[in-house]
């Protein structure tokens, strides 16, 4: 296939609620036409989290209005589109089972070929989508959800280097600013305060540095941020604004630091495989974290390779994404029929032993 | 326009995936199959042979009828979605009929609308068209406090057919987008975790 291809996408595996058109020409940049996205901050904010019913209810009477003004705002019709890529999976079932519906009724309606796509997928495509970024590189997706290394060798081809074995930043960041009181979602709120803190005032774990792999665990943050604030309230009865801003910046300059060490890790592996043009890439909310992009930048430079972070709007979740991933199948023929199957779990690496979730229904991702 | 739309109908809103297929007020056929699970993966194919057993394609189609619920969260969820990307993929209306206007259309008699839910409660929609989730128990009594007995219920088959008569009834109207009826709140609870007092707010 070597026309150009124009693709929508569709994406609800968590709290956002997203469309967009991708159009690529071979041997030139993708161009996202449209990407539209319906987020659900207000509709969990009462609750410290993504309740995964009201995701999905709102998901359910919101894709086809998000596909509708994706459209319109590309100007274009489903007529002038090549295939429908929808998020199949891994997510919460409730959206991804909307999401998947409401694709297979748009492409029997049109025609238009179906293509299930893989969330972590369009994540670790990004860099490509954005900075046309050749394989094999190594990406590192952090987010609310997730964390992992991956090598990325082809659009299907993914190692996981390692990865974390109980939550994902993102997730310590929201429990920490539930536990001081800050708003959500936490990593902008806790980056905000860290600011204003000294990283180095509590002291907090560096978690699995000890071990030689790239896996990671940011279970015992949370509860070390728990008893530090605890301690701390038991003295004085509460908190001052200066021992919150000190919490958040030993929080987090914990993050960063473990980060930065596993990334080193990461990429020594990475380098091993002699990539002419070395690149790491992030993608995931997390990513946003300017401490963290900082530190990143900094391994990236120390080893001489090239740091790609694609603007914050295609970092967290979107459709745009999506669509470029579903794109990057359809070129090699890959298509799926009405039988499309939504999957809560869908590891990258299929190779790989599970981390966590590796139960009888299978790795989580 | 035509008089004899081809209306396409369909329920999942509890164990089986129900459709019918209706030219005008003439039904061609009405088919289900009874499943716990997968739903999801048997629906559009299953709807993709009835339309091809009857020398028609997803084009020809001009309405779309859809059971809204109340019923299974996810199975009505599945239908709703389908309908809706079908409607906008189609340029077609798609009519949402709640679990109610279906069975009393499929039944035709004097008497109160209830859809079964699980351990021994139905929803019901008493003379008043008030609905409410209950004992299966006090919903018989609520009906024979009105002088009138609960509706039989209607196979999956019927339902379906009724969804789609109810859907001819409302064509070519131009309808909101079918919406899930749910009938029940979402289980969530507010986090528990309380901050600590601020000394210098």
């Amino acid at each position: 296939m070597t026309q150009g291809l124009t693709v929508l996408g569709l994406e609800s595996s968590c709290d956002d609620t997203a469309a967009a058109i991708v159009r690529q020409t071979p041997g030139v940049h993708a161009e996202i036409l449209s990407s539209v996205i319906f987020g659900q901050t207000d509709l969990h904010a009462a609750f410290g989290g993504v309740v995964p019913e009201l995701a999905a209810r709102a998901h359910a009477e919101k894709l086809d209005i998000c596909v509708k003004q994706a459209l319109d705002d590309s100007g274009l019709t489903f007529a002038d589109l090549d295939a429908i890529a929808v998020t199949a999976g891994p997510g919460l079932i409730g959206g991804v089972m909307s999401g998947v519906m409401c694709a297979k009724g748009i492409s029997a309606a049109t025609g238009l070929p179906l293509i299930g796509v893989n969330h972590l997928a369009g994540h670790a495509l990004t860099p490509r989508l954005t900075d046309g970024v050749a394989f094999p590189y190594l990406m590192l997706l952090v987010s609310g959800g997730h964390c992992q290394y991956l090598l990325v060798r082809g659009q299907d081809d993914f190692t996981r280097l390692g990865g974390t074995i109980d939550d994902a930043p993102g997730e310590a960041f929201d429990k920490t600013a539930r536990l001081l009181g800050l708003q959500q979602p936490g990593g902008p709120s806790v980056e905000a305060e860290a600011l204003m803190g000294d990283p180095n005032a509590i002291r907090f774990p560096r978690p699995l540095l000890d071990r030689p792999d790239c896996n990671m665990s940011f279970s015992g943050l949370k509860t070390a941020l728990l008893r530090a604030r605890d301690q701390i309230v038991a003295e004085k009865a509460g908190l001052t604004r200066q021992d919150r801003a000190n919490l958040c910046a030993g929080f987090q300059q914990a993050v960063v630091d473990v980060l930065a060490e596993k990334t080193r890790r990461a990429l020594r592996i990475y380098m091993e495989i002699g990539p002419s043009d070395p690149v790491v890439a992030v993608a995931g909310g997390v990513a946003a974290n300017q401490a963290i992009r900082s530190a990143l930048l900094t391994v990236c430079a120390e080893a001489g390779a090239t740091f790609v972070a694609p603007p914050l709007k295609l970092c967290t979740d979107n459709a745009a994404m999506i669509a470029y991933a579903g794109l990057e199948r359809f070129r090699t023929g890959v298509q799926d029929d009405l039988t499309l199957t939504a999957r809560p779990r869908w590891p990258l690496d299929q190779h790989s032993p599970s981390l966590i979730g590796s139960g009888r229904k299978g790795a989580k991702a | 326009m035509t008089d004899t739309p081809l209306i396409l109908a369909f329920d999942t809103s509890a164990a089986y995936c129900a459709a019918a297929l209706m030219l005008g007020d003439q039904l061609l056929e009405t088919r289900a199959e009874d499943m716990t699970r997968g739903q999801a993966e048997r629906l559009m194919p299953l709807m993709e042979e009835l339309l091809q057993d009857h020398a028609k394609t997803w084009s020809d189609l001009d309405a779309i009828g859809v059971g809204v619920g109340p019923g299974n969260f996810t199975g009505i969820r599945i239908a709703v979605s389908a309908a809706r990307g079908l409607a906008l993929g189609l340029g077609a209306p798609a009519y949402g009929v709640s679990g109610f206007d279906a069975r009393a259309e499929a039944v035709r008699c004097p008497g109160l609308a209830s859809v079964p839910a699980p351990r021994d409660q139905v929803y019901l929609r008493d003379a008043a068209g008030e609905t409410a989730l209950m004992p299966l128990e006090q919903a018989k009594a609520t009906a024979a406090q009105a002088g009138l007995a609960l509706l039989p219920q209607p196979t999956p088959q019927d339902l379906a057919a009724a969804i789609g008569r109810v859907a001819l009834s409302r064509w070519p109207k131009i309808p909101e987008a079918p919406a899930p009826l749910y009938l029940r709140a979402a289980d969530a609870a507010p986090s528990s975790d309380t901050p600590p007092v601020l000394l210098d707010p």
